[in-house]
C-alpha cells in the first residue's frame, strides 16, 4: 500500500514537472516560429549547427567561438547541437532520419568519406565561392580533395588525421631489430619488412602487430593505403565502377597480405583495448589521436612512417569530421559567410589546439606549439606529403560496410576472390539502382 | 539413535554449505561484469584494459574518483535524471492505465472484435521496434512531432507485451468478485477501478519494472527523435563519452555504474512484488 | 457449456453495458497500437513495393514486386534467415535450462537468498554495452588477453578463436545471449515453484522417491504451464537478436552472425536501401506473425 502511494506520489509530481516542461516547449517553439518570422522581413538570420558532441575543450570553443560570431554579426545569429554520437553509425543514423523529415540543421558536420554520398543525394549543396582561391590554397591537399565531389567543394574540415606505425622500443631491442626511421620516409618499413618483423616480434605474451582499429569504417581508412601503394584503386575515380577495381588481381593480394597478419597469428583480429599502450603488441598502426595517451605513458616508445610498399611508394590516410552546407538551408550566402569565419585559420589553430589533432591549413601551425618535432612532426609530414583521401562515390556507404566485412571474413579465412566478387557486384547494383543516368 | 541424529545434522550442515557455496560461485559469475564495470569507474584509464586474465581486474589498486569528477563536471546530472524519469512517466502512466483496462477487458468482458484484438496483440508482440524505427519516425514527422515530448512518448505508451501480461494476469480473477460489485450496482468500469486494480498490485509492478528497464535502457528512440542537450535520456548522456577517438573507458565506465544503480536498487526494492506479478501471470501461460 | 449458462444466467443485466464498456476500455490501447505500431507496418509493407534510396525520399518510385524477388535471390538474407533459426532453436532450451537450474539452486527460503536471486538477475541490468566489452574480452582469441583462453591453456588446450571463427562465432553469442537473459526467466520459473503445493513432495518424500525422481514426477509436471509461458517469450525474445552481434562481430565472420533484424537494419540504415529494406522487414513480420499464433496454439491446447 504504501508502495503504491509512493508511486502514485511520485508519478503524479513528475508527470507535472514534464507537462510543465512541455509548455515551456511549447512556447520556445513559439519564440523560433517569431524569429523565422523576423527572419522573413530581413532581420535576422538563424543558422543552425549539427556537430557529434566532443571532448570538453571542443564543447567550451564553441560556446566561445559562436558566443564570439553572434556579438559581432547580430544579423546572422547561430546556434549549434551537440549529437550525442555513440560508438557506431548513430551519428549518420539521425542525419539519414533527419533527411526523410526536411528537418537537417543549415550546417551539417559530416564524416571525411560520407561527402561523396550526401553529395550524390543532394543532401547537401556545394559552397562554392565560400573561400579565395588563396585561403583554399592554404588548406591540405587531401582535405580539399575530400571535400570535393564531381568537381565542386561540398564540405571543408578544420582538422585532419593521420595514421603511422608507432614501435615499443624495448621489444624491438629484444628482438634485434632496428628502430625503424623517423626522418626520412625512404628507410620506412617496406610491406616485406614490416611483415617479417611482425613474425620476429610475436612472442608467447604479445604479437607483432595491431592493425585492426575497429570493424567499421576504420578498417577502410586505415588499410585503404595499403591498396593505394599497391596502385590497386577501390573503385573507379568517378566512383561508379566497382567491379575490375576492387576485385582486381592486385586488391586481393592486398587482402592476402594484410591476411597473412591474422592467420599467423602476428596481429589480432579483436585485439584487446589499448592492446599496444598494455604490451600486448609491439606495434601499431595508430592514428594521431593516439600520441597524447603514449605520452602520458611511462612506455618506451617510437614512431615511423606508414609502411611503404616494396618498390617504396608511400601513402598514409586522412579525413576528419567537415562542415558542408545542407539543403535545408534558406540562407545559403550567410552560411558560407560563417563558415568562411569558422574555418579561418585563426579559429582552425585554437580548435585543433584544444583537442591535439593536426590542423588542415598550413598557416594554422603558425598558432600552434609541438608539431615541429616528434611523433606529431611525422603526422604532419605525412598529411603534407603522402596524404590520401578515401575513394570518393556515390555509393560509397554501400562501398565502405561491404569492404569492411569482406576483409574481416578474408581476415577470418573465406577466399579473397569471392568476397571482393561480391563487394564489386553489391556496389556496382547499388549505383546502378539509384545513380547511373 | 543418537548417532544418525547427529549425521543427519552434519549433512544438513553440508546442504547448507553447498548451498551458500554453489551459489557464491555462480553468482559471481553472473554479477562479475557488473563488479568488473565498477571496480573500472574507479580506475584510472591505462589501468582497465591491463591484467584482464588476472583477478586484479576486479581490484581498483590505483583507486580514483576522478571519473566521477569528469562525469559530473560534463553532465547537468539533475537534468537528466529529470529528463528520462519525466519521460519513463508518461509512458509508464500510459501503459499501466491503458494496458490494464485493455487487458481486463479482453478477459473479463464479450465485446464486438474481442478475438480479433486478442490474436492482434499476441501476434504482434513479436514485432521488433528495429525493423519499423525510420516508418515510425516518417509517421511523426506527418504529425509534427518532431523533437517533441509527445514524439517521445506517445509511440512507446503501449505495447502488446503489457497488454498480455495483465490479460493473464486478471483471465484468474475471480468472477465472484466482479459479480459482487455487480450486485452492489457498480458499473464495469467502476468495478475496474475500485475493486480490481487494488487487488492486482503485483502485476502493476511487474510491468511498471520491465517497462522502466526497457525505457530506461532505451537509446535509439530518443536519439532520433530528440535534438538538444536540453532533452538528453540517460543513455544519450551517456554516449557523451563515446564521441572522439581515442574512446576513454574510465569516464564511461563511470556513466554507466551511475546508470545502472537506480535500476539495480529499484530492482532489489520491488523484487518481492516482481516475482508475485510474474507468478500471478506466468503460471497460465 | 453448463459454465456459459450458469454465468448468463448470474448476470444477465450487466450485458449490455457490459459490451459497450468493454469496448470503450480497450479503445486507448487499441487506438494507441494502431496508431504507432500498425500503421509504421502498413508503411512498410507499402514501401516494399518502392524503390526508395533513404536519402532521396522526393524520387521514389513504384517498383513491383522487383524488391521481393530480389530478396528471394539474396543469398544473404537466406543466410541470414537460417542464422535467425539456428540461434532461435540453440538458444531457447539452453537458455529455459539454464533459467531453471538457476531457479532451483535459489527456490529455497534459506537466509540471504535473495542476495544470489539479484546477482543472477543483474545481468539484466548491466548494460549491453559492457557486457559486450566484456565478453569480447573473455572471448579473445589470444592467451595472454582473452580470460578463457588463458584458462584452456593452462588445460594444455589451443587457443579457440570464438568470435572470428565462423564455427565458434554463433555459439559463442548464443552462449552469452543464455547467460545473459536466463535471470529473466529465472524469475518467472521462481514464481512457478512457489506454486507446486509443498504437501507434493512431502507425498513423494514419504513414497521414498528420491531427489531425481521427486524433480521429474513432481516438479516438472507442476511447472507445465511455466516452462509453456517461458519457451513462448524466449523465442519471441530470441526472434529479435540485433544488438549481439551488432557490437560483437558486426554480423561476422563471413556473415555466421548476421540476424534478420541486422540484415534489414544494415540495408535500411546503414546501406540506404530503404525500400529494399522494407521488404525484407514485411517477409520478417510475416514470419514472426505466423510463429506467434502457432506457439499461441500450441501452448494453449494441451
Amino acid at each position: 500500500m504504501k508502495l503504491k502511494k509512493l508511486l502514485c506520489v511520485g508519478l503524479a509530481t513528475v508527470m507535472t514537472m514534464s507537462l510543465t516542461a512541455c509548455g515551456n516547449n511549447a512556447s520556445s517553439n513559439a519564440v523560433n516560429g517569431d524569429q523565422t518570422g523576423s527572419k522573413a522581413s530581413g532581420d535576422t538570420i538563424n543558422l543552425t549547427i549539427w556537430s557529434p558532441t566532443d571532448e570538453e575543450p571542443i564543447e567550451n570553443w564553441w560556446v566561445e567561438k559562436l558566443a564570439a560570431w553572434n556579438e559581432a554579426h547580430p544579423e546572422i545569429q547561430v546556434s549549434r547541437e551537440a549529437i550525442d554520437r555513440s560508438d557506431s553509425y548513430a551519428y549518420e543514423n539521425k542525419i539519414t532520419t533527419a533527411t526523410t523529415s526536411n528537418d537537417l540543421p543549415d550546417i551539417l558536420y559530416v564524416d571525411g568519406p560520407n561527402v561523396s554520398y550526401y553529395a550524390a543525394n543532394g543532401i547537401i549543396v556545394p559552397m562554392e565561392g565560400a573561400f579565395s582561391e588563396e585561403e583554399m590554397a592554404d588548406f591540405m591537399p587531401s582535405t580539399v580533395q575530400q571535400g570535393t565531389y564531381d568537381g565542386q567543394l561540398y564540405a571543408i574540415a578544420g582538422t585532419e588525421s593521420s595514421v603511422a606505425l608507432f614501435y615499443n622500443k624495448d621489444y624491438l631491442d629484444a628482438a634485434g631489430i632496428q628502430y625503424p626511421s623517423d626522418s626520412d620516409v625512404k628507410d620506412a618499413w617496406t610491406w616485406t619488412e614490416f611483415y617479417n618483423n611482425a613474425e620476429k616480434l610475436t612472442t608467447e605474451d604479445y604479437v607483432g602487430t595491431n592493425i585492426i582499429m575497429d570493424k567499421g569504417e576504420g578498417l577502410i581508412y586505415a588499410l585503404g593505403q595499403f591498396w593505394t601503394e599497391n596502385n590497386a584503386d577501390l573503385i573507379s575515380e568517378d566512383g561508379a565502377v566497382a567491379d575490375g577495381y576492387v576485385n582486381s588481381d592486385a586488391s586481393i593480394a592486398t587482402a592476402e597480405y594484410l591476411a597473412k597478419f591474422i592467420q599467423n597469428g602476428y596481429a589480432n583480429l579483436d585485439p584487446v583495448k589499448d592492446e599496444f599502450l598494455n604490451g600486448y603488441a609491439a606495434t601499431m598502426l595508430g592514428g594521431s589521436w593516439n600520441i597524447a595517451d603514449l605520452e602520458k605513458s611511462d612506455m618506451n616508445w617510437g614512431v615511423s612512417y606508414f609502411p611503404v610498399s616494396d618498390d617504396g611508394k608511400a601513402s598514409s590516410p586522412t579525413g576528419d569530421w567537415a562542415a558542408a552546407i545542407t539543403k535545408n538551408c534558406e540562407n545559403v550566402d550567410a552560411a558560407k559567410e560563417f563558415m568562411n569565419w569558422l574555418m579561418s585559420s585563426e579559429n582552425i589553430a585554437a580548435y585543433a589546439s584544444a583537442i591535439a589533432k593536426p590542423a588542415s591549413r598550413t598557416s594554422a601551425y603558425d598558432q600552434m606549439e609541438g608539431w615541429d618535432e616528434g611523433a606529431r612532426a611525422l603526422m604532419l609530414w605525412q598529411l603534407q606529403n603522402t596524404g590520401t583521401a578515401r575513394p570518393s562515390s556515390p555509393s560509397y556507404s554501400v562501398l565502405s560496410t561491404d569492404f569492411a566485412s569482406a576483409l574481416l571474413n578474408i581476415f577470418s579465412g573465406a577466399d579473397a576472390k569471392t568476397e571482393m566478387d561480391n563487394v564489386a557486384s553489391d556496389v556496382d547494383e547499388n549505383y546502378e539502382t539509384y545513380y547511373a543516368e | 539413535m543418537i548417532k544418525s541424529k547427529s549425521s543427519m545434522k552434519r549433512s544438513q550442515t553440508l546442504g547448507h554449505v553447498a548451498f551458500y557455496l554453489g551459489n557464491l560461485i555462480i553468482g559471481i559469475i553472473f554479477v562479475s561484469p557488473l563488479l568488473w564495470m565498477i571496480a573500472s569507474s574507479f580506475k584510472p584509464e591505462s589501468d582497465i584494459f591491463a591484467n584482464m586474465t588476472s583477478i586484479m581486474t576486479f581490484i581498483p589498486t590505483n583507486f580514483t574518483i576522478e571519473n566521477y569528477m569528469e562525469v559530473f563536471g560534463r553532465l547537468n546530472i539533475p537534468q537528466v535524471l529529470f529528463n528520462t524519469l519525466s519521460y519513463i512517466a508518461i509512458v509508464l502512466l500510459g501503459d499501466l492505465l491503458f494496458g490494464s483496462l485493455c487487458g481486463y477487458a479482453l478477459a473479463k468482458m464479450k465485446f464486438r472484435f474481442r478475438g480479433l484484438i486478442l490474436t492482434g496483440v499476441i501476434a504482434l508482440m513479436s514485432m521488433p521496434v528495429e525493423a519499423i524505427l525510420l516508418p515510425l519516425y516518417i509517421e511523426m514527422a506527418q504529425l509534427g512531432w518532431v523533437n517533441t515530448m509527445m514524439g517521445l512518448t506517445i509511440p512507446f505508451m503501449m505495447n502488446c507485451f503489457s497488454i498480455y501480461m495483465f490479460y493473464s494476469y486478471f483471465l484468474d480473477i475471480p468472477n465472484d468478485l466482479i459479480e459482487a460489485a455487480a450486485i452492489d450496482g457498480c458499473g464495469p468500469i467502476k468495478t475496474f477501478f475500485k475493486i480490481i486494480m487494488p487487488v492486482a498490485k503485483t502485476v502493476y509492478a511487474t510491468v511498471f519494472i520491465l517497462d522502466f528497464v526497457a525505457r530506461w535502457n532505451d537509446f535509439m528512440w530518443p536519439f532520433l527523435i530528440t535534438t538538444g542537450e536540453n532533452k538528453r535520456t540517460v543513455q544519450l548522456a551517456v554516449q557523451v563519452f563515446f564521441g572522439t577517438q581515442p574512446i576513454h573507458y574510465s569516464a564511461i565506465m563511470a556513466a554507466l555504474t551511475l546508470a545502472s544503480i537506480p535500476m539495480l536498487i529499484m530492482y532489489i526494492f520491488m523484487q518481492k512484488y516482481y516475482v508475485q506479478g510474474i507468478a500471478s501471470t506466468g503460471i497460465k501461460g | 457449456m453448463a459454465n456459459t449458462e450458469v454465468k448468463a444466467m448470474r448476470r444477465p443485466e450487466y450485458k449490455r453495458g457490459e459490451k459497450m464498456a468493454g469496448s470503450i476500455m480497450s479503445l486507448p490501447a487499441v487506438l494507441l497500437l494502431l496508431a504507432f505500431l500498425v500503421v509504421p507496418i502498413i508503411y512498410t509493407i507499402y514501401y516494399s513495393f518502392f524503390k526508395y534510396q533513404v536519402m532521396r525520399p522526393d524520387s521514389i518510385t513504384f517498383h513491383g514486386i522487383t524488391n521481393y524477388l530480389k530478396l528471394f535471390g539474396d543469398k544473404d538474407f537466406w543466410v541470414a534467415l537460417k542464422n535467425t533459426v539456428y540461434f532461435t532453436v540453440l538458444v531457447v532450451p539452453i537458455q529455459c535450462v539454464l533459467a531453471l537450474a538457476l531457479a532451483m539452486l535459489v527456490t529455497s527460503k534459506r537466509r540471504g537468498v535473495s542476495i544470489f536471486r539479484t546477482m543472477y538477475f543483474s545481468p539484466q541490468v548491466t548494460s549491453m554495452v559492457v557486457i559486450a566489452i566484456l565478453w569480447t574480452i573473455l572471448y579473445n582469441s589470444s592467451a595472454t588477453t582473452g580470460l578463457i583462453n588463458a584458462f584452456l591453456k593452462n588445460m594444455g588446450m589451443g587457443p579457440v578463436d570464438f568470435l572470428n571463427n565462423p564455427k565458434t562465432a554463433m555459439n559463442s553469442i548464443i552462449f552469452m545471449s543464455a547467460w545473459q537473459g536466463a535471470g529473466y526467466q529465472m524469475m518467472i520459473f521462481l514464481a512457478g515453484l512457489n506454486g507446486i503445493p509443498a504437501e507434493q513432495y512431502e507425498a513423494a518424500s514419504v513414497d521414498g522417491a528420491t531427489k531425481v525422481q521427486q524433480f521429474l514426477y513432481v516438479t516438472i509436471p507442476g511447472l507445465m504451464n511455466t516452462i509453456k509461458y517461458v519457451l513462448m517469450i524466449t523465442l519471441i525474445q530470441a526472434m529479435k537478436l540485433f544488438t549481439q552481434p551488432y557490437i560483437m562481430t558486426k554480423g561476422g565472420p563471413q556473415n555466421t552472425t548476421k540476424t534478420l533484424v541486422f540484415y534489414i537494419y544494415e540495408q535500411g540504415f546503414q546501406k540506404g536501401n530503404f525500400g529494399y529494406a522494407c521488404t525484407a522487414a514485411t517477409i520478417f513480420f510475416i514470419i514472426v506473425v505466423v510463429l506467434s499464433l502457432i506457439v499461441k496454439k500450441l501452448t494453449k491446447t494441451s
